[in-house]
């Protein structure tokens, strides 16, 4: 951090802490990752929020270790197998759609409880020590992915999530601090913020832009090569 | 490549569907009421345009443990009023014999009234409704599926998808549910979906799910191309009235066809899929862009500009132009000869003779053996035939036997570089591509040649011959 602009300085003497800071300024960047990948790319995941935060979830849970992303996947997956199993279970119970999501939850924190406590008895301690609200954020997906599951179905539930993952994983690439490419953004957004305002004219084109995503030329791909 | 980008441009994204269809054509108010059934169907029967009956509704749980069962017909589906991609449905059949609280559902399984109570409950808590909000449980008639699609319909009802914009229908397919779908036409859950030509009615090529090109049924040698749309006429029409009343300038229409009441409506759709330009093999982003801006006054004028723009075939369009047929090198043809026998066979086309000949033995089948017989006893070598005598030796045969051959309508001579020949001619009737023509053929021994029957350009003048056909 050889490079910090004058206007970041002003920031960290007004007593704000570098990490809050990052996060605040890196926010605006996943969310426009996350449009770019669904608009221009076409990979849908569970909306905005959803991938974004779980990004930002990714990046702070590994942000002293890039391979510490592997704690991050683990947990991700046992949410969702855990998730999905558990809605099997509670469909036999027939109950009401909120207490039928609480039950879910719980069950959901209990398996990343035993999952910890069981990494640290065999000594992960780099597991077992991550931190809480990241796996919290992680956990609220269930809510998410349960709602797709019932409106359409496992497959696409699956997909999202799987979406969801890859998106985090790009967004994690492209801004943790342990990755170089993470290195070099935080290094420009710290000597630069005030380019972040570009951000607001990237979107406002990628709002208004009609082609086709990269996706929907291989969906039609059969289509095209019929008109030409 | 260059080719394909350029091919590219027929097609509607979901970027394009969204920026420059939806949000400036579908506003808020229409979007709301189009997704809400039991508005929609209000609204649409008011415009004239039929619906499923609506038996009865249940907006609280209050209403649900009051609620009369004994007034339902013995088959009938429930919905939840704002349900997405036909969840939450459940068609019931009929009561299982000899209970009256046991229903049997569309897959044969059955269904106990405390468990339509569950499911009813889960819909007024908004299981199934947009963003997870209480909804209202509604009672329809069940649609019985019409005799010609039986053949097609895995355990549900066919619909047909019409996309209407600025009152012009611009493509359509059939949508046919199948066992993956669970009965559901729905093709992001495995139904099949048959693109439709706007001017015939008549379906083209398919796909199964999004984008798996298909030919036949699944597990069948059934052909998914070629199927009639019957009453297309009055769904294109309905498709259009509805978009009208409903405010929705970029509508999916859904329209269904019942065995007893012909065409229904279903459902209009705010947001139509894309897969109807796989189905159709054809883009959506042109064709829309041609509608645009045209001013439609009725709905049967905007039907028929639809099928003037995106009717399939060039072969129509030069059977509309010139009101020829287009037929093919090589036709079937029915032959009616005498005593009305009927002979079907393949005719060759030939557009390098002049007039029609007929082989020996087909046209004794058509009952002129007689003619073959006493016209072959006739001494032919009386005559000089050359281009110069040919008018009068025609008229000296017709009169000398017009008597003893009474079918004899004609004398040909063919004057070839094999030789020359005399030949009787007699009057058939045949029906080609369902024209009749009335003509005069010549009968000779055509045994070493593959058609028994070759037609001239004198019975070709209603027709334009397509030598690839």
């Amino acid at each position: 951090m050889d490079n910090i602009s004058p206007l970041i300085q002003f920031f960290l003497n007004q007593g704000l802490n570098l990490d809050t800071i990052i996060l605040l300024l890196l926010f605006p960047v996943v969310a426009t990752i996350v449009v770019i990948l669904r608009q221009i790319v076409g990979i849908k995941a569970f909306g905005i929020y959803t991938p974004s935060i779980i990004t930002l979830a990714f990046v702070f849970i590994a942000k002293d270790n890039f391979w510490d992303i592997k704690y991050a996947i683990a947990i991700y997956a046992i949410v969702l197998f855990v998730g999905m199993a558990m809605r099997y279970v509670l469909k036999k119970l027939r109950l009401l759609y909120l207490p039928r999501v609480a039950i879910n939850l719980t069950v959901v924190s209990f398996s990343v409880l035993f999952t910890l406590v069981l990494a640290g008895y065999f000594g992960r301690t780099g597991f077992a020590s991550t931190a809480i609200f990241p796996i919290l954020v992680i956990i609220m997906l269930v809510e998410k992915f349960v709602t797709v599951q019932i409106e359409k179905g496992n497959r696409t539930a699956i997909i999202l999530a799987i979406e969801t993952l890859v998106i985090a994983l790009i967004g994690y690439t492209v801004l943790s601090p342990t990755t170089p490419i993470g290195e070099y953004t935080i290094g420009f957004t710290l000597a630069h913020p005030v380019a972040l305002l570009l951000i607001i004219p990237i979107n406002i084109f990628i709002g208004k832009w009609t082609g086709l995503r990269l996706n929907e030329y291989f969906r039609f791909h059969d289509v095209i090569n019929k008109i030409k | 490549m260059f080719e394909s980008i350029r091919a590219s441009k027929n097609i509607l994204g979901m970027n394009a569907r969204n920026l420059t269809y939806i949000r400036p054509h579908n506003l808020k108010k229409s979007k709301r009421l189009a997704d809400n059934k039991i508005r929609s169907k209000h609204m649409l029967k008011k415009a004239g345009v039929p619906v499923p009956r609506l038996i009865a509704q249940i907006s609280s749980r209050r209403t649900l443990e009051s609620f009369d069962w004994n007034i339902l017909p013995p088959s009938f589906v429930i919905k939840p009023n704002k349900g997405l991609g036909g969840d939450g449905i459940i068609v019931i059949y009929g009561r299982k014999r000899g209970t009256d609280d046991v229903w049997i559902k569309s897959n044969g399984k059955t269904i106990t009234l405390n468990d339509l109570k569950i499911h009813i409950g889960h819909i007024l808590d908004g299981e199934y409704s947009l963003s997870n909000t209480p909804d209202i449980a509604f009672f329809e008639e069940r649609l019985k599926l019409s005799k010609e699609f039986r053949p097609y319909a895995y355990k549900g009802i066919p619909d047909i998808r019409i996309i209407i914009y600025n009152k012009v229908p611009v493509m359509a397919m059939l949508r046919l549910p199948t066992k993956e779908s669970g009965g559901k036409a729905n093709l992001q859950q495995g139904g099949i979906g048959v693109g439709i030509d706007m001017a015939r009615g008549t379906t083209t090529t398919a796909v199964q799910g999004k984008s798996k090109i298909i030919e036949y049924v699944p597990d069948t040698r059934l052909l998914l191309s070629g199927i009639k749309i019957p009453y297309w006429n009055e769904i294109l029409t309905l498709a259009i009235k509805a978009q009208d009343a409903s405010g929705l300038g970029f509508l999916g229409a859904d329209i269904a066809i019942d065995r007893d009441d012909g065409p229904v409506f279903l459902e209009l759709n705010a947001r139509p899929g894309l897969s109807i330009q796989v189905a159709n093999m054809a883009g959506l982003k042109r064709r829309l862009e041609r509608v645009e801006g045209l001013k439609i006054k009725s709905a049967i004028r905007g039907a028929s500009v639809g099928k003037n723009l995106f009717g399939g075939e060039i072969e129509e369009e030069v059977e509309g132009m010139s009101g020829k047929r287009v037929i093919g090198a090589v036709e079937d043809i029915q032959i009616i000869g005498k005593n009305d026998v009927k002979i079907t066979t393949q005719a060759k086309v030939d557009t390098g003779a002049h007039s029609t000949s007929i082989d020996n033995e087909l046209a004794r089948m058509l009952g002129f053996g007689h003619v073959i017989d006493t016209f072959g006893k006739i001494n032919l070598s009386q005559y000089d035939i050359t281009p110069k005598n040919e008018a009068d030796i025609k008229k000296d045969i017709i009169t000398k036997y017009k008597k003893s051959i009474p079918d004899l309508d004609d004398v040909a001579i063919v004057f070839a570089s094999s030789g020359s020949s005399v030949r009787p001619v007699i009057k058939i009737k045949f029906i080609m591509d369902n024209r009749t023509i009335i003509a005069q053929v010549n009968i000779i021994d055509r045994s070493d040649m593959k058609y028994d029957i070759i037609i001239g350009k004198k019975n070709l003048s209603r027709f334009l011959v397509d030598v690839s056909k």
